[in-house]
């Protein structure tokens, strides 16, 4: 515009010098040579100003006047182009790191799901193994901990039954005892008889005696007679009296058969009794561990599929990082937009022999048809996108 | 540490009551209490509210007496047992013998 602004002064000056020489000089050569200049001048200003026109009616700006230097343009555009790429290189590296970060996170946090279902499983056949060994005793036929309890219980039951038995068969041996002892007393009664007869024997003999010493010498003979039935009877009485000898060493014996079988027949029923009060007290312990036992087996079968469940849900949750991932290519779609929106920026600098409008009109096209392309992969974008949830569970 | 036995007014029960402690040094007189009696269909109460102390040669008399019931077609009642008593009773699983009250 300052070309058109100096040829319009430099018009003026040619017509203030062609009054002058038509007013003053009168040189006719000079008139001919400022009219022909100030015509070619004129000419020259009319076809710069109707390129400046045109260019102001294609920008549309409705400010045709308005003037704008080359140069100015070539710097913004230029300081543009280098703030788009900076920005641009920022948001890629960005969404590089952030892809790898949100991968790296995924596959860690899948395998530690991973990881803690194997555990749960494995901690669920620990606790079966745990539950079937403590039901049975270890000697693998099955002999629960309640049935050794019961058996116990009936091995003392039929401990005290072999007690009592035994207390009546001693009580019955006890009878039969005091029965011979009775036999005895009258033993001794007969032997008594026997001593009666024994005495009245010697007694006899002594009188026999006496009767053959009156006789004299005829009852000699008798009296040695006498005298045999008299040593006899004595002798009846010794051995009488050894026989009661005999049978007191009998009851003797017999008294310490009494002792052995009271002490046979009465066994102190105490610890018996504290026996069976501590297996009803081991019969309820055993109920109540067998109760609790089952019901930790119920809780924890409810408790197992809830971890299974809880695992799934996280796996499935994790199905961000795939749509993370097309969200993030996406992305950088639109920053390679911005790439070339940025190299068509470039190319400004390194063509000034282009006019200026016929570049922007270029830069526009560019935008255009990025924008397009861009708005293209967008649409296809949004349908491809699904909800997390109705994802299928998949295990990484 | 007495036995004592009597029969009912009507005669038709017959009732031995035994004292603190019920073990072997009454088994003679606990017998001879019994052994007299020869009445058919007699009701044996065995009184044991006064004892405290019972051995295993109890039961057994207990048994025999039983027998000896059961020889004369009667039937045996153990009356009034103390808790310890009737623990111990109840070990013998003595009331699927006799009646127990």
């Amino acid at each position: 515009m300052s070309h058109i602004r100096k040829g319009l002064y430099l018009s003026c000056a040619l017509t203030l010098l062609i009054w002058l020489n038509y007013l003053f000089l009168h040189e006719e050569m000079l008139f001919v040579f400022l009219l022909f200049s100030l015509f070619f001048l004129l000419i020259a200003l009319a076809s710069r100003i109707d390129n400046v026109a045109s260019a102001n009616i294609k920008y549309k700006t409705g400010e045709a006047t308005q003037v704008v230097d080359d140069e100015l343009i070539h710097s913004v555009i230029f300081e543009l182009q280098q703030f788009i790429h900076q920005e641009v290189d920022i948001v890629e590296k960005e969404l590089l790191r952030t892809k790898m970060l949100v991968s790296d996170a995924v596959t860690g946090i899948s395998e530690s799901f991973k990881h803690l279902q194997n555990l749960s499983e494995e901690q669920q056949q620990m606790i079966q193994v745990l539950i079937s060994q403590s039901g049975s005793m270890g000697d693998g036929k099955g002999a629960s901990l309640d049935s050794f309890v019961a058996d116990s219980n009936k091995t003392l039951d039929d401990f005290v039954g072999v007690i009592i038995n035994t207390s009546k068969q001693s009580l019955e041996t006890m009878v039969y005892t005091d029965d011979m002892v009775a036999q005895f007393d009258s033993i001794f009664k007969l032997l008594s008889q026997v001593e009666g007869l024994a005495s009245q024997t010697n007694l006899l003999a002594l009188n026999a005696a006496i009767e053959a010493a009156r006789a004299g010498e005829a009852g000699r003979g008798f009296a040695v007679v006498a005298n045999e039935v008299r040593s006899l009877s004595v002798g009846s009485t010794d051995l009488n009296e050894d026989i009661r000898t005999e049978i007191n060493k009998a009851k003797g014996i017999i008294a310490k058969l009494r002792q052995s079988v009271e002490i046979m027949a009465s066994a102190d029923m105490t610890s018996t009794l504290e026996a069976k009060d501590k297996m009803i007290v081991m019969m309820s312990h055993v109920e109540d561990v067998n109760n609790q036992t089952n019901q930790s087996v119920e809780e924890l079968a409810i408790i197992a599929p809830k971890i299974t469940e809880a695992v799934s849900v996280g796996v499935r949750s994790l199905q961000f990082e795939d749509l993370t991932r097309q969200s993030l290519e996406s992305l950088q779609m639109n920053v390679s937009s911005l790439h070339e929106i940025s190299d068509a920026l470039a190319t400004f600098d390194k063509n000034p022999d282009i006019a200026i409008h016929q570049q922007l009109i270029k830069l526009k096209t560019t935008c255009q048809q990025v924008y397009y392309e861009t708005r293209q992969s967008e649409d296809s974008r949004s349908v491809k996108q699904l909800n997390m949830d109705e994802g299928e569970i998949e295990l990484f | 540490m007495t036995v004592s036995s009597k029969f009912s007014a009507d005669a038709k029960q017959f009732v031995i009551a035994i004292d603190q402690r019920f073990d072997f040094s009454l088994h003679q007189q606990f017998r001879e209490a019994y052994n007299s009696v020869t009445n058919q269909g007699l009701k044996y109460i065995l009184d044991l509210s006064q004892t405290e102390y019972m051995d295993s040669s109890a039961l057994g008399m207990i048994l025999l007496l039983k027998d000896h019931v059961q020889l004369y077609s009667g039937s045996l009642t153990i009356s009034k047992p103390s808790e310890t008593v009737n623990k111990i009773l109840k070990i013998a699983q003595f009331q699927r013998l006799m009646t127990i009250e």
